[in-house]
């Protein structure tokens, strides 16, 4: 073969691109279900003003890192192929 | 309170070809810029919020203490001059005006700094932290007096402080 190949062997350009797709989709629904989840959770619904508050920023900010050590947990679990308790 | 999110028309504008007319102008999402958190994130810092507290309650106190001290009955001595009774008078009201600024001065920024450290712990928005941070700075404005003291004068500002918030709120 004159130039090498970018896909990882055994992948063939349509497989590689539609797990990009796969993934590119994964990742825009933990983007939208953490904004909905922490919204919901940390701003207040009578909304007084128009600029997140000191508490709502903390809150935003714990909610997110939780988020996301959730997420992290649960997909080494998965990957792991334990099976379930 | 600035209004940082000024909706400003981005983006080509839709014409109304003849099928849409009701098509109505979708304004797309504006990210806020990183200049924009960055200045957030300077007005997030307790430290920030209370300095700018605690000089803005220094010159109120500045205020009120040259309107007190000029409501005061001037002091009509026969041994001093007109010239002097003013420098006097002068001095007197200048003393005064400078002991109320240091005390507002310190009344706001400990308050300012004990509800932006409440706030941050609890995560949560509401008047509890008002009322703690109203305590917290009564206590420890009147804890010379002794422990009786800081109790009264932590009831009495805690009091003072919420309803000064809800005064506020109710005109937003």
């Amino acid at each position: 073969m004159a130039s090498p190949s970018p896909y990882p062997p055994g992948v063939t350009k349509e497989q590689a691109i539609s797990m990009a797709q796969m993934e590119m989709e994964y990742r825009v629904e933990l983007f939208n279900k953490l904004a909905q989840t922490c919204f919901h959770k940390c701003v207040d619904k009578k909304y007084k003003e128009a600029e997140l508050n000191m508490g709502e920023n903390s809150c935003i900010d714990r909610c997110v890192s939780k988020y996301w050590q959730v997420n992290g947990m649960v997909g080494q679990l998965l990957s792991a192929g334990k099976p379930p308790m | 309170m600035a209004d940082s999110s000024a909706a400003e028309p981005t983006g080509p504008t839709p014409s109304t070809v003849g099928s849409d007319e009701n098509a109505t102008q979708i304004q797309p999402i504006r990210m806020p810029t990183i200049e924009e958190i960055r200045a957030q994130e300077v007005w997030n810092n307790c430290a920030v919020r209370a300095v700018t507290s605690g000089v803005m309650g220094g010159g109120l106190g500045l205020m009120m203490g040259l309107f007190l001290g000029a409501l005061d009955n001037p002091i009509t001595n026969d041994t001093m001059t007109a010239r002097q009774q003013f420098v006097f008078t002068a001095k007197q009201m200048g003393q005064r005006s400078w002991n109320s600024c240091k005390t507002f001065a310190v009344m706001g920024l400990v308050f300012s700094a004990a509800e932006c450290i409440v706030e941050k712990a609890r995560a949560k928005h509401d008047t509890t932290n008002t009322a703690i941070a109203g305590c917290v700075t009564g206590g420890s404005m009147s804890a010379r007096g002794g422990p009786k003291a800081a109790c009264i004068g932590c009831a009495g500002f805690a009091t003072f402080s919420v309803l000064i918030e809800k005064f506020f709120d109710r005109h937003t």
